[in-house]
Order: structure tokens, then C-alpha cells, then sequence
């Protein structure tokens, strides 16, 4: 019998170690006799169990017992007895009530929905007879330089980011992956940094050069690449809820596409993010502060800027309160700024203090008195055309156009002096009007009297009974100091990335976090906007520290960040993994491999569109319409929509220009997880459905790619199958076909001409989808057949998915 | 379970389906279709958490008919004699004041006596109004709310509230959260459906937020099916290729991708396998499930639409067609109920395009045993004042704090009135039903406990009925 025991025993292990192993990262059970960790262990329990009742809020505050706050944990409650007594929990209140059965006595309530387990008593009894040390939250706690780990294996490194990670993995996780091979590499980068696949030449160009800055080398191509900030716009219009519409009721088109150019440019510029986060938030204001300081174009780009105040949803609808609706624009723009820049869910106090952090409906308030200067009386007016209009706007033109503007008025203004009624003048101001109309409007921010701000009890509107309040940051972070000047949206901007007088430590902290995450494909730190205590703790905590505190030594340089990032071993180790390793860490927490994920939907389109060749590289400008099923928009009303697809190159644009309706956005983006962008989101869903098959199989604009792709194969991929197939392969997912796929997709090209001999108009109605006309010197059932294996390879997982 | 844990427990199991594919495909994998492999159907078909139902379910299906922009209560279900006698008088101030009002704000408030009269039906004695003729015929089975309330006085944030308990955008639709619990009973249909139709005044935009799954995952969004067109985006093959050719493609798609992965060993392959499968499915369930050629003559009659319409009569009869394939959750919008003035002439045609088509759905229901377990809910996102409101003829403006609502089918008491408004039906007074109520009591039936279904998501546990507490309206249960 003794001889099947250790059987047994391997066996619970492994399935323990399944189990318990992704736990323990998220600070969950810990062993029996391990040292707890207050904010591992015991901070998460107390917010999840007690802090409804004994935390921040005073108007649910039960027995004068905060369990958020030290003073008050370790102190007296009403009943007199202490709470906590460090290094003894038979004397503390806290244990006998936790172990109380009398249900007047026991903690939590038999009433309430919640309940501690033994483990979890057992844990905090161990925290106090430990003693019971306290710490702050870690996310509120600056950043702290860390002191470089040792390794064993040091060379494995090629950067001080690898350091922590092997650090971790030499002491409790599986070996490092070995090194991506150098196909999967470059389309990594491509992806990952410019969000376009490679073309062939250029993978050929680096698998073979042998040069040991080769890599570095195309890592600096890309950044310098005008598609970087294209690349990373996408996240950031993610987060700041970019969209062409307005979003509420009539989702009117709104007139915007400006600032989208603002922030591809401000990446491309590799713009400084203290410079980045003070121009979205204040532009105007400095505008006006600077205003003998800068040029025409600088204040342009300001107030460009300033339109970040401006695209949260608003409504125009017949019957819509004033009041409530700037409550509700006031709540909104709170939610935003402090998931997008203090990584917490300051939105919740709109109606209460936060049940967990410290953060109260005051700090709300006054921080949404900041954004009280905002003109926007004029957004309830409408009107309900297409695009609406929601003053202030301004008028923006292509550098050309302002160029030849001020030329034109100048030469204007020289005629009227002469009080001349030439037919000349006439001339010149149908020039300009014909300037006039080509040029793109977008709102701006207008700084006017601010309106009054009061706390509203429960978030309630109609109630005016609340105190007023003046612009202010949370009280837990201290005072701005302004003197007798009101604190206005500049000074919030100041604070939010000055590292001495305000939170930039904290902030570059939220950010260094969101780049790991844009390369990694999950961040440091889980929860990408919110570091609140009911968030998990990062795992390599120190790594985030050093991180922010690089990003703000490199004056907030993002390309230098990125650059430090994917020059680290860690990023370049390959996502190959076993079932084993996938399944002890499956949410990649250690970071023993690269993660591997589906493209986001802008990439899924760039990616089709750049391998078939159509895509439309141009930067900038206005929104695009690709191909839409008929009579999407048929809900829409004041006024009702007809969507038109463009009808030229736009039509081949990037994803990140296309025209974001909010209330209908484009199926495909949709089916692709891309956001609605009503709300900030930080981190996409990555989802695998039927909706999105559907989508790759017969939306038109993967049909016509397949085709244009196919008359490609045809005509430029040589003069076997094989090569033509090849031809396609490789850009799509940079590599030839073996002996098994070829044989797959020939058989699918014999099959597919043999079904269209016998009908030869569906080939006929196949290659007429798209705008592009069908090369005409192809035979229909030759590229028809063709255009389905340029389908199959489109829809192959491999081909939308960033290794 | 929490949804992380539950994405882990499915990431585990793909990472098992995973290496069992790879064994079965390592010697015949280019012989193999993804649908042979076995693996696909236990994946694409999630059965819900572990767990639910947490008790014995009274309806295993929702269907929600939301008469888009606000019915008046006072010419539906709540009859008020008391407004009959003031009309043309000022609307008493101890009603309004303080209170919030949309298009009337600053205006003078006049009450407005019902445009119509009512009558008691079947052998409960239900108050219906003139206008409801054959909704009358099932007075029998209805459970007339009149005092429900909610908090949003516009369209848009109305909507939103009653489907996901909150203003805020990204949170899930009731729908979602339904099929997230209870997963699907259909392997080649999405769990939950929504359609459309338009009649009657001012039809209001309707959002497809209004059926997002929000933070849960996006599987669980409602699919928005479509009279014209494809019914489903881009579920018909396209033009020149032949259901054989498209199954001939995703033969080879899936061929490719499981040849690639045994070097890649990527889990995410099978999720893959199975949503192509699924697509290809859909490809033919749905054409079926709209075709209604198989239907009978008696029974087109009854509803009263013609294929391919896009009315509501159509849409009544698809829900029933959606309700036989196991579908979970079917949501219905008529848009045209927003009758800030003309009352009389656009309750006439809403009614004229809703009231036989909702009882052919009922009576179909029950003649098919399918109403004892199929929950079916009527009403719009708010009421409508007693108060007048002229653009053009006598009108009412939009009205939150006393409407109507009626329940009818699994688990629901037949032949109820619950609730009740004041004389002049301004405000709810007597057992109050609030939105979250409504959801709990919805869950309730559908054996789910409200306050266990809760997903963390931004630092909360986040719950269709919120956090104020709700409760499940007992009385009205059979």
C-alpha cells in the first residue's frame, strides 16, 4: 500500500499548485506560516469586509470604528474596548468579535451577505501577534527608487527591467522563456509599435542581419515612423473616449477629428506627458496665459488641444434639465480624469464618500469645480443636423491653407484700405470663403465666469442644499497653494504631473504601468485605472516604481520608455509555452513569456488592408467610412442617418480614422471589442466570438482585400502555386507555407475553381465586391478561386494574432 | 465565481481541449473539419456559472416588449377619474413642485383627463383601456404593475437605466447579465436577440448600448437581428459564394489552424475552432429562423405581419420562433410612444401596430404550453404626466415617478392589479415597484438569487440591481 502513496500526494500537489498558485499572486491565501503582508494580505480582507461599515463614509459608519484608518484601528471603539492591540490578538477586539457566535456579537453581521473564513481570521490573528504592522496603501505611496536585484544569471539581462523579473522568477517562478525567434520579433515591434504588419523585405532584411544592432536598429526606425503615433493614439483615444458623435440620444456626428490629429502628432513629436497631459486639460488657459509668447500655430494647437475637455457625451434632446445634465457632464469628466491620470474611481463619490478609498463626495466636488470655467451653455441648443455644432468651435486648416490665408488677408485688407471694389477683392474673398469651407471645425474649451458648484447630497441635482464649493484637489493629498487666485484647470494639470508639489510620481506610475501593458499585453499592475485599494497589488512592484520614476528622469519621454521596454529580454522571450506553464501562471503575471493575443480591431482592418496592399497610409485628417451594412443606422433620428461609405481612397484608411458613431459603431470594430467610447477604457476585451468569424468571413472589406491580394498572387507571386501562395503567406504572416498547408490551400483553390466552372457568374459577383475594380486581363474563375484561398489565409489565426 | 475565475477555469479547460486536439489531429489533421473534432461544441456552448440556477426557476426565458418612448399609464392600465374631473383645471402645485420635468419645465401645469375610457375585462375585472381591445382578451393572464417608478426623465438614460440598473455607459444589459448566469440553450443562435420596429410619433433614437454586454464579456451582447438585409451582420455568405464553398473555406481555416498549432499550442486556436463553427451554424439558423414560410396560415392571421416587414407583429411572431430554439433572452423595441402631443391619434396607431400582435404572442405562448415558463414583460422606459402638454393636439410629457407595467407567464399571479398611484396618477403610493425591483423579481423567476450575481469590476461588486436595496415583489408571484 505504501508504494501508491507518493502517487497520490504528486498528484495533489500538482493540482494545489494549479490552483493556489495564480491565488497568491492577487494576495489571496498565503501559507500557514508565512509573514502577512498588511497590504498584500490584510488590507484587501478589511476593504472587502468591513469597510462598508467601517471605513471612509460616516453616514454608514457603525460603533465610531474606521478599520481604513490606523489611528481609529489601533484606538477605542464606542464600546471602549481597543480594536487592535499590536502583538496580541487575544486582546483585541477585533478577534473576539470576528470569533464571536452570540449574533449580536459577531463580526461581520450574520445579517450581512458577508462572512470570513477560518483561513482568513487565522490570517489576521497571525498579522496582529506579528505585530501588526500598518502600511499606507501602496498606490498612494510615491514611488521609491528601488535597489537593483541580484540575479544568478545576469547575462540573461539586457537591461535593469530584466532584473526584477528574473529576479522573481529565480526565486519563486519557472525559468525565463527562451528568446522569440527573430520572424516573430520584428512582427511583434511592427505590431506592437507601428500596429502594421512588416513586408516581407523588410523581414528578410533583419532575419538576416547579423549585425548585433539590428533589432535596436528597426526599434529605432519605428519610433521615428509617422505610424507610431498612430499606433499609440488608439489607446490614448481609448482612454480619453474619443468619438465622432455625441453619444447621448440623437448621437449626432460632432465635429472633433482635429484633436485626434492633435494626439498622433503629439506622439510622433514624442511631446513630453507632463507638456501632453497640461495642453489636453488647459490648452486654452495657457493659450491665453502665453498669449505674447507663441506663435499662431502654437495657439492653434492649444486650443486643438483644450478639445479633450470637450468629447465626453452630450445631449441636445428635447426636455433635457440644464442642471442635470452639466451634473452629469461634471461626473463624467471626473470619472475620466482620474481613471485616465490618477488611476482611481474618484467618480464613485458623486453620491457618497468611497466606500474603500480616501477619497470623499467633497473631493468630488471641488474637483469638478475646476472644470466649472467650461463654456458649454451653447451644447444644449443642437441643432439636430449633421454634423451638429457644439460651440465653442473653432476652424482648423491644413498648414497650406492657414499659409495661403494670411496671405489672402493681408492682400484683402491692403484692397479695402484703398477702399477699392475691384473685381480683385471680390476674387480674394471667394478664395478665402472656399479656404473657409474646406477647413475642419472642432471644439475647443472657452474659459468663461465659472458657474457655481455645490456638493449635491446623493449626487441629487434638484437638491441645492449643499454647501459651494471652490476648485480644490482632494483633501487626502494636502493643498494646492495659489494664493488668493482660484485654482483653475491649469493648476490640476500642474499638480497632476509635478513630482515635488503635486502627484507626478503617481501619475507617471499610472502611465509607466499602461505602456508595460500596450507591450506586454497586461499591466504591472492589473487594473490599468484603478489602483484603488480593491484593486490587486502589482506583481513586480518595485520594477512599476522604477519604471515612473525613469519616465519622469527622461522628462516624460514616451519613445524613450518604449524603446527601454522593448530592448529588454523580458519583452523579447517567446510566447511559446507548454500547457503546464500556461496553466500555472495563465494570466502571465510573472511575466516567464511574452503574451500572445488577438490584434485590436483597428489592426485586424490594417492588418487586411496592408497585406492586400490597399491600405491608405496618409496621417491625419478626417474620419473615414468603410463599407457598412444598409440601414444600420435606422434608429437614429433628429435628423434620421443614411450612412454613405467613401467612394474613394478614404475608403482604405487606417482603423484608427474611422468615423466612430458611439451609439452604432462600426460592426466590425465592434465585434473586435473595440469600445463604444462613452466611458474611458483602459484595458479592451479580447473576446473570440461568432460575431467576429462572421465579420472576417464576409465583411466586404476583408472580401474585397482577399481578392486585391488575390490578383496579386496572381500576377506578381511567379509561376507555381506554390510561390503563389507563398506570395500571400508571407505577407500575411511573414513566413512560407510547409508541405501540409500548401497541400490544404491547393486543395481549396481546386475545389473553389471547380464549384465556380459550374457557375461561373458567382465567380463574376464575387470579384465585383469592393470599389476597386477587378484587373480585367483575369480570368473571373481564376481570380474568384484565387480570391478564396486569399480568404482562407486572411482568416487564419495566426494572421491576426500578435505573438 | 467571479468572471476572472471563471476566464481561468475556461482557459484551463481550452488548455486541456488543447492538448486533446492536438492528439486526436497529429495523425489525420488535414482530414479533420473542426466540427468533427467534438472538442468545439463544449466550449462554444457555455451553460452558465456553477451554481445557478440557485434555485428552482419558474421561467427559463425572458421576453421584454418595450414600447420605446414612454406609454401613457393613463390611457393603458391606470385609470384616474379624479384627472377625468380636473381636466382643462391647474395641476394641483403640491404635485409638482420640486419635482423634475422635461419638455413642461417653466410652463403652466394643467391636468389633462384621460383621452379615452376603460372598461374591466375577463373574469379578474382588469381596468384596460379602449385603445388596448385585444390585450384585453388576456386580462386573464396579465399582472398589472401601476405603481413603478424610475429615475431618469429622458429617453436615452431612461433606456439605459432600465436595462442596466444604472445611468452609467459600460454596464451590462439585463440580457447579458441572464445569459452570463445562465448561459445558452441554444448551440447555433446567440442567447439574447434584440428587434426592432417604428410607428407612431417621434420615434426616439434607441442605442445598441441599450443591449451591450458592458464589462461582462462580449459574447454575452445582445445580437440585433434585422428585417431587412441580413438578418444578422454579414451572416450571409457573400455574393458569389455557395454554402458549400463557405463551408469548404472554414474546412480549411480550421485545417490551417490546428496544423499551426501544434507548434504554437496557442488555447485560444479552440475558442477559435468553435466561433467559426458557430458562424457557419448561424449562417443557416438564422435564414431558418426568419423564413416563417412553415407557419400556418391561422397563425400569420393572428399576428398579423408580413414576412420581412420589420414590424412589431413580425418581430412578435420571430420571438416566439427564438422562444421554440431555446434562446434566453428576446428583447423587443417599438419606437413611436412619445406622444408629447396628439395622444389620441398616436395611441391609436402604436396601439393599432402592438395590441394584436402582443396577444397573438401570448395566446401562441400559451397554446404551446410555452407561457408557463416563458416570462413576458411589458412597458415603456417611463409614463406620462397628468399633465397637458399641446405640441400640436392634447399631448403628455414624459413622467417617472407613477407608470404602468405588466407581467405575464412563468411564475407570475394571472388576473392581478399591484400597486397603485395617486387620484391623479402622479405618483406611485402603494407598493412601490422601483427598476431594481423589477430586476430582482425578473432574476427571481429565472431562479437566480439578485444580490449572488455580482461580477468586481472597478473596485465593486457590480450587480444588475445595484447597490440601494431591492427586493423581490413576492405578491405577484404565482
Amino acid at each position: 500500500m505504501n508504494t501508491f502513496v507518493p502517487v497520490t500526494i504528486v498528484r495533489c500537489v500538482s493540482v494545489a499548485v494549479l490552483l493556489v498558485l495564480p491565488m497568491t499572486l492577487d494576495g489571496g491565501e498565503t501559507n500557514l506560516d508565512q509573514q502577512v503582508d498588511f497590504n498584500r494580505d490584510v488590507r484587501p480582507l478589511l476593504s472587502n469586509k468591513c469597510f462598508f461599515c467601517h471605513g471612509l463614509d460616516a453616514k454608514q459608519r457603525e460603533g465610531g470604528l474606521r478599520l481604513d484608518d490606523r489611528d481609529s484601528a489601533f484606538g477605542k471603539g464606542e464600546s471602549g474596548e481597543t480594536t487592535i492591540v499590536a502583538g496580541h490578538s487575544d486582546a483585541s477586539e477585533l478577534m473576539r468579535r470576528l470569533l464571536a457566535t452570540d449574533p449580536d456579537e459577531q463580526m461581520p453581521p450574520s445579517d450581512s451577505d458577508k462572512s470570513l473564513s477560518p483561513q482568513q481570521i487565522d490570517m489576521l490573528r497571525r498579522w496582529i501577534d506579528q505585530g501588526a504592522h500598518w502600511q499606507k496603501h501602496w498606490a498612494y505611496q510615491e514611488p521609491v527608487n528601488p535597489t537593483l536585484p541580484t540575479v544568478r544569471n545576469p547575462t540573461w539581462c539586457k537591461n535593469w527591467v530584466d532584473r526584477f523579473i528574473l529576479a522573481k522568477l529565480e526565486a519563486k517562478g519557472p525559468a525565463p522563456s527562451s528568446p522569440a525567434d527573430r520572424v516573430t520579433l520584428i512582427r511583434r515591434l511592427y505590431f506592437d509599435l507601428i500596429g502594421l504588419p512588416p513586408t516581407p523585405e523588410q523581414v528578410t532584411d533583419f532575419v538576416s542581419d547579423s549585425c548585433s544592432q539590428a533589432y535596436e536598429r528597426v526599434v529605432d526606425q519605428l519610433l521615428a515612423s509617422p505610424h507610431f503615433g498612430e499606433r499609440m493614439a488608439m489607446y490614448w483615444l481609448d482612454l480619453v473616449r474619443y468619438a465622432d458623435t455625441v453619444g447621448y440620444h440623437g448621437d449626432q456626428d460632432q465635429s472633433i477629428s482635429p484633436y485626434r490629429d492633435y494626439v498622433i502628432d503629439a506622439f510622433n513629436d514624442n511631446m513630453p506627458l507632463d507638456q501632453f497631459t497640461h495642453e489636453q486639460l488647459a490648452g486654452d488657459l495657457i493659450a491665453t496665459r502665453e498669449a505674447d509668447q507663441i506663435d499662431a500655430s502654437r495657439a492653434t494647437d492649444l486650443k486643438i488641444a483644450s478639445g479633450y475637455n470637450r468629447i465626453l457625451q452630450t445631449s441636445h434632446e428635447g426636455g433635457v434639465q440644464k442642471k442635470e445634465y452639466l451634473a452629469i457632464y461634471a461626473a463624467d469628466r471626473i470619472r475620466n480624469l482620474s481613471g485616465v491620470w490618477m488611476g482611481s474611481s474618484l467618480g464613485c463619490c458623486q453620491c457618497h464618500e468611497h466606500k474603500f478609498d480616501p477619497f470623499t463626495a467633497r473631493d468630488f466636488y471641488t474637483m469638478a469645480a475646476f472644470f466649472a470655467d467650461i463654456d458649454e451653455d451653447r451644447t444644449f441648443s443642437g441643432p439636430s443636423t449633421i454634423p451638429t455644432k457644439r460651440e465653442p468651435e473653432m476652424l482648423v486648416f491644413s498648414p497650406s491653407d492657414q499659409k495661403e490665408l494670411v496671405d489672402l488677408q493681408t492682400k484683402i485688407e491692403v484692397l479695402r484700405q484703398q477702399d477699392s471694389e475691384s473685381q480683385m477683392l471680390a476674387g480674394l474673398e471667394q478664395q478665402k470663403s472656399r479656404i473657409e469651407q474646406r477647413a475642419r471645425r472642432t471644439m475647443i474649451t472657452v474659459a468663461v465666469e465659472p458657474r457655481t458648484i455645490r456638493i449635491l447630497p446623493r449626487g441629487n441635482w434638484l437638491d441645492e442644499t449643499g454647501e459651494i464649493v471652490e476648485p480644490a484637489i482632494p483633501e487626502f493629498f494636502g493643498k494646492l497653494e495659489t494664493g488668493p487666485r482660484r485654482a483653475d484647470r491649469l493648476d490640476l494639470a500642474r499638480w497632476l504631473t509635478d513630482t515635488k508639489t503635486g502627484t507626478g510620481l503617481l501619475t507617471a506610475r499610472v502611465f509607466a504601468n499602461r505602456f508595460w501593458y500596450q507591450l506586454f499585453g497586461t499591466g504591472i499592475a492589473k487594473q490599468l485605472d484603478d489602483f484603488g485599494i480593491q484593486g490587486s497589488l502589482p506583481s513586480h512592484a518595485q520594477l512599476l516604481d522604477a519604471l515612473a520614476i525613469h519616465l519622469v528622469k527622461s522628462n516624460w519621454n514616451t519613445k524613450q520608455m518604449m524603446k527601454l521596454l522593448v530592448m529588454s529580454q523580458t519583452y523579447q522571450q517567446s510566447s511559446l509555452t507548454s500547457a503546464e506553464r500556461y496553466a500555472a501562471d495563465p494570466e502571465n503575471r510573472l511575466f516567464a513569456r511574452q503574451s500572445r493575443y488577438r490584434l485590436p480591431a483597428e489592426l485586424i482592418r490594417d492588418n487586411a488592408l496592408s497585406i492586400s496592399g490597399l491600405l491608405v497610409e496618409d496621417v491625419g485628417g478626417t474620419s473615414a467610412r468603410p463599407y457598412q451594412p444598409a440601414g444600420y443606422y435606422r434608429h437614429l433620428n433628429f435628423p434620421e442617418r443614411t450612412y454613405t461609405a467613401d467612394t474613394d481612397d478614404r475608403q482604405w484608411r487606417r482603423g484608427v480614422y474611422v468615423h466612430w458613431q458611439r451609439q452604432f459603431l462600426h460592426p466590425m470594430l465592434q465585434a473586435f471589442d473595440a469600445p463604444s467610447r462613452e466611458e474611458c477604457t483602459a484595458d479592451r476585451s479580447r473576446s473570440n466570438t461568432p460575431l467576429a468569424a462572421l465579420v472576417l468571413l464576409n465583411d466586404p472589406t476583408f472580401l474585397e482585400a482577399a481578392r486585391v491580394l488575390a490578383e496579386r498572387m496572381i500576377q506578381e507571386g511567379g509561376d507555381t502555386i506554390e510561390s503563389q501562395i507563398n506570395f500571400a503567406f508571407q505577407r500575411a504572416v511573414s513566413r512560407v507555407a510547409d508541405a501540409e498547408e500548401l497541400s490544404l490551400l491547393k486543395n481549396l483553390l481546386l475545389q473553389s475553381k471547380d464549384l465556380y466552372r459550374v457557375d461561373p457568374s458567382a465567380a463574376e459577383a464575387l470579384i465585383q465586391i469592393g470599389q476597386q475594380p477587378a484587373k480585367e486581363n483575369i480570368e473571373p474563375i481564376e481570380l474568384a478561386a484565387w480570391s478564396i484561398v486569399a480568404r482562407a489565409i486572411l482568416n487564419m489565426h495566426e494572421t491576426i494574432t500578435r505573438n | 465565481m467571479t468572471d476572472q475565475q471563471l476566464v481561468e477555469q475556461r482557459a484551463a479547460r481550452r488548455t486541456f481541449l488543447s492538448q486533446a486536439g492536438l492528439g486526436l489531429g497529429a495523425t489525420a489533421i488535414g482530414a479533420l473539419s473542426a466540427q468533427q473534432c467534438g472538442a468545439d461544441s463544449e466550449i462554444s456552448h457555455y451553460r452558465g456559472l456553477p451554481g445557478l440556477p440557485h434555485f428552482a426557476a419558474r421561467a427559463k426565458r425572458v421576453i421584454f416588449l418595450c414600447m420605446a418612448g414612454g406609454p401613457s399609464h393613463l390611457e393603458t392600465f391606470d385609470y384616474k377619474p379624479e384627472l377625468d374631473r380636473l381636466d382643462g383645471e391647474p395641476m394641483p402645485k403640491s404635485f409638482t413642485k420640486g419635482q423634475p420635468i422635461a419638455q413642461l419645465q417653466g410652463q403652466e401645469l394643467r391636468c389633462l383627463g384621460p383621452v379615452n375610457r376603460f372598461k374591466r375585462y375577463g373574469q379578474s375585472g382588469q381596468l384596460i383601456s379602449d385603445y388596448l381591445p385585444w390585450t384585453a382578451r388576456v386580462a386573464d393572464d396579465l399582472c398589472i404593475i401601476r405603481s413603478m417608478v424610475t429615475d431618469q426623465i429622458n429617453h436615452d438614460p431612461a433606456h439605459t437605466f432600465m436595462n442596466t440598473g444604472t445611468t452609467l455607459s459600460g454596464r451590462p444589459s439585463m440580457g447579458s447579465w441572464v445569459n452570463y448566469g445562465l448561459g445558452s440553450a441554444t448551440e447555433n443562435l446567440p442567447g439574447f436577440v434584440v428587434m426592432t420596429s417604428v410607428g407612431g410619433r417621434n420615434p426616439q433614437p434607441i442605442a445598441s448600448r441599450q443591449w451591450s454586454a458592458g464589462f461582462l464579456p462580449s459574447r454575452f451582447q445582445g445580437v440585433e437581428f434585422h428585417a431587412s438585409g441580413d438578418p444578422v451582420h454579414y451572416v450571409s455568405s457573400p455574393s458569389g459564394v455557395s454554402e458549400r464553398g463557405q463551408r469548404q473555406l472554414i474546412d480549411t481555416v480550421a485545417g490551417l489552424n490546428m496544423h499551426r498549432n501544434q507548434i504554437l499550442q496557442d488555447p485560444e486556436v479552440d475558442a477559435r475552432l468553435a466561433a467559426y463553427e458557430m458562424a457557419f451554424r448561424m449562417q443557416s439558423s438564422v435564414p431558418e429562423l426568419v423564413d416563417i414560410s412553415d407557419e400556418s396560415q391561422e397563425i400569420l392571421d393572428m399576428y398579423g405581419g408580413k414576412p420581412g416587414d420589420g414590424s412589431f407583429a413580425s418581430n412578435c411572431l420571430l420571438a416566439r420562433r427564438l422562444v421554440e430554439r431555446g434562446v434566453r433572452f428576446i428583447h423587443l423595441y417599438h419606437r413611436g410612444w412619445d406622444h408629447h402631443g396628439e395622444l389620441d391619434k398616436y395611441m391609436n396607431i402604436c396601439c393599432e401596430l402592438t395590441d394584436k400582435p402582443t396577444w397573438a404572442l401570448l395566446t401562441d405562448l400559451k397554446q404551446r404550453g410555452l407561457l408557463e415558463d416563458t416570462l413576458v414583460i411589458w412597458g415603456g422606459e417611463f409614463g406620462r404626466t397628468p399633465m397637458f402638454q399641446g405640441k400640436g393636439d392634447a399631448g403628455r410629457d414624459h413622467h417617472i415617478k407613477g407608470f404602468s407595467m405588466w407581467m405575464a407567464g412563468g411564475g407570475i399571479k394571472p388576473g392581478i392589479t399591484y400597486g397603485e398611484t395617486d387620484d391623479l396618477g402622479y405618483n406611485a403610493v402603494t407598493d412601490v415597484v422601483q427598476i431594481r425591483d423589477l430586476h430582482a423579481t425578473m432574476l427571481h423567476l429565472l431562479g437566480i438569487n439578485h444580490a449572488q450575481l455580482a461580477v468586481p469590476f472597478q473596485g465593486l461588486d457590480n450587480r444588475l440591481t445595484g447597490v440601494l436595496p431591492s427586493q423581490v415583489i413576492t405578491p405577484i408571484l404565482a
